[in-house]
């Protein structure tokens, strides 16, 4: 079962020097990915979605440094590769989209050009050959005429398209893993949806395994088939996207399922987790959600809970799974849906 | 057919756009150097003004076409300029022209290479510094080059003529060519050696910095970041990616600086004792020499509006998206006015 994943990440910490002290951006991380699968990682801003997978490419700041762990990409650890053997694993192996299609083009070179830059990285193949496959990537995302638009700069294309542009370079050298950074979050939600059904098919054509990052569960709820909760840089909770939707275990999952407009009951009001997420410079020293939490116990400031197991595959981070817990029901509005 | 009209177009405008221009320019230079304080006649004339009588004066001014409204005197030099006369030099008593034309070539060879040596220079620095961002390298660049960007030209000039014309005795120290070897590279390429040294150092960190500084700004942006998951190497993308992103604003920067190449060598001129027109500029200036000013400023000014309009025609074919917020602007404006 581990052998076979593709991304394995165990016990990663990531931690930022800044001028007033480290800042742990990401705590013992523990996530695995196996082929074809669709993993989202969800959690507020800031809790260390993005740099937990910026981590894996090595794209993340000369500040930042991995503390602790290992990571693992097709059973090869790669924690201390050096950025010449990361240049050759980036685009062929691992990929990236990010969230805002409007800046993360050369606004000046074409597009077709941006494709063809990373298959001739990566393929020993001639410039036709090259744009013959830009071409054939431009129509699997979904750009009609791509032998006309090829030549085009990106300030021709809408922000979806410009979207679906990224996701051509990005899958351009056909890489395994492919790390998407709440792409959709900056389209409008028609935009959204054909973004995500394009993802799926995607993954069902060509196999990629995709690591999805958003805050936003609805789009989650449709695209994941595995589902890891972050906060304040822990995953505190991880199973199928079945068991964290309708079985959520951890008091944060509630939260988050509760803000979902559609889990409010008509005529009142939104609801919201209250408080901020702490500030990581200095992270209490027991669950770091405890101050937010209604159902938070004694424990739960004092003792960081560790991962309890409920089933094969779903784990959460809370005290209210031990045996000594008094039994406490998720929010009614939950388990109405 | 459609296109051909259009290019012609254009280029009718950028003639149009360059004589406006030019006379604006003029019109302004030839009020403003006669609201400054002085006396031209005594530039033409000498200390013989002191001894002349009222009545020769006005009879000198009315010779010189000094005592007609400035109006009427703009009127005739214009109309005169269309015909190739630029009017007296008051100080050297020959025509404008006659004075600039034998020393334009000097300040050109000395301005043009100098403009070429920095610019090619700090380009080539600003990269070095910016693959190396923060490495030993790169801040030993910046200091020294901080550093000798302000020490003083002058002065820098006379050390110079100190240690390698009357120490070392290797070069030069003044002029643009021995006696009688105007044709002889290799002399005037001795004479240049100093000048030059003087003229890069002055310039050269000014632009490498800021170009460097536009280099790494780029480097942060949104789209290295996806040229980074693509495997791409620094240098790749510093080459491929932003050089040719911030080129526009190399291309620009290079356009305006374009009057370093004939007014910018004055200070090396005076310290070499090296025949250009730097010098002259501020000699006509002191003098009041209406005629030889007006004709240095045209100079300069055409110029920096030619290589203006080049860097711009140069700037569309880069970044395509000029033309496009130039085509924009025009179609609303046309909006707005039918």
């Amino acid at each position: 079962m581990i052998n076979k994943a593709i991304l394995q990440l165990k016990n990663l910490s990531i931690s930022f020097d800044t001028p007033n002290g480290e800042v742990e951006a990401v705590r013992n991380v523990n996530l695995s990915l196996q082929k074809g699968e669709i993993l989202a990682i969800v959690g507020e801003s800031g809790c260390g979605k993005t740099v937990l997978s910026q981590s894996v490419l090595k794209l993340l700041p000369k500040t930042s440094n991995i503390k602790n762990g290992q990571i693992f990409v097709e059973g090869e650890d790669i924690t201390h590769y050096k950025e010449k053997k990361m240049r050759n694993l980036r685009g062929s192996v691992l990929s990236m989209v990010f969230q805002d299609p409007m800046t993360t083009l050369n606004p000046t070179i074409p597009i077709g050009k941006q494709i063809t830059e990373s298959i001739l990285k990566h393929k020993r193949v001639s410039r036709e050959e090259a744009k013959e496959r830009a071409i054939e990537m431009l129509e699997l995302v979904g750009i009609d005429d791509p032998i006309y638009r090829f030549n085009l700069q990106p300030h021709f294309f809408s922000g979806g398209m410009r979207q679906r542009c990224v996701l051509a370079i990005a899958l351009a050298s056909d890489p395994k893993i492919l790390f998407a950074d709440e792409p959709t979050t900056s389209l409008d939600v028609t935009v959204q949806a054909k973004i995500l059904d394009l993802l799926l098919d995607i993954r069902d054509k060509t196999g990629i395994s995709i690591v999805f990052i958003s805050h936003d569960l609805g789009v989650v709820a449709r695209i994941a088939d595995k589902v890891a909760v972050m906060y304040a840089g822990k995953v505190v909770e991880m199973g199928t996207a079945e068991e964290v939707f309708y079985d959520p275990c951890h008091p944060y999952t509630w939260g988050l399922l509760g803000a979902l407009p559609s889990s409010t009951i008509e005529g009142e009001n939104l609801k919201s987790i209250q408080g901020m997420p702490p500030v990581m410079l200095d992270p209490p020293p027991g669950d770091a959600f405890a101050v937010r939490n209604e159902y938070a116990l004694k424990i739960d400031y004092a003792e960081m809970p560790p991962m309890f197991q409920i089933t094969q595959t779903h784990f959460a981070a809370t005290w209210l799974l031990d045996e000594r817990a008094p039994i406490v029901k998720p929010p009614i509005s939950l388990k109405r849906r | 057919m459609q296109r051909k009209t259009r290019v012609i177009q254009k280029i009718l405008k950028k003639v149009a756009g360059f004589v406006i221009a030019m006379v604006c320019l003029s019109i302004i230079v030839f009020y403003f150097s006669r609201l400054a304080p002085g006396d031209p006649l005594q530039s033409f004339y000498g200390d013989a003004v002191e001894s002349m009588s009222t009545q020769e004066l006005l009879a000198a001014k009315e010779r010189l076409g000094l005592d007609d409204p400035i109006h009427i005197q703009y009127a005739k030099w214009i109309s005169n300029t269309f015909h190739g006369d630029f009017g007296m030099s008051l100080k050297y008593k020959i025509p404008a022209m006659e004075v600039v034309s034998p020393l334009i070539g000097n300040t050109l060879i000395l301005g043009g290479i100098s403009y070429l040596v920095v610019f090619f220079l700090a380009i080539f620095l600003a990269i070095c510094c910016a693959l190396n961002e923060d490495s030993l390298f790169d801040r030993i660049i910046c200091k020294v080059g901080t550093a000798a960007y302000y020490i003083p030209t002058f002065w820098l000039g006379v050390v110079l003529v100190l240690v390698f014309s009357i120490n070392l005795n290797w070069l030069p120290s003044s002029g643009a060519y021995d006696f009688g070897k105007s044709g002889d590279v290799l002399n005037r390429l001795q004479h240049l050696v100093l000048p030059l040294a003087v003229m890069v150092l002055s310039h050269l960190w000014y632009y490498a910095y800021m170009f460097r500084n536009k280099l790494l700004d780029e480097f942060r942006r949104d789209y290295i970041l996806l040229a980074k998951t693509k495997g791409l190497a620094k240098v790749e993308i510093i080459f491929k990616h932003c050089l040719r992103n911030i080129a526009p604003t190399i291309i620009s920067i290079m356009a305006i600086s374009t009057t370093h190449i004939v007014s910018g060598t004055y200070i090396a001129e005076a310290v070499f004792n090296y025949p250009g027109i730097g010098a002259l500029s501020v000699e006509s200036a002191k003098y009041h020499d209406y005629n030889l000013l007006l004709l240095l400023v045209l100079i300069t000014g055409a110029l920096v509006i030619i290589s203006s309009m080049i860097a711009q025609s140069i700037n569309e074919v880069i970044d395509p998206r000029m033309k496009e917020l130039e085509a924009v602007t025009w179609r609303k404006r046309t909006k707005t006015s039918s």
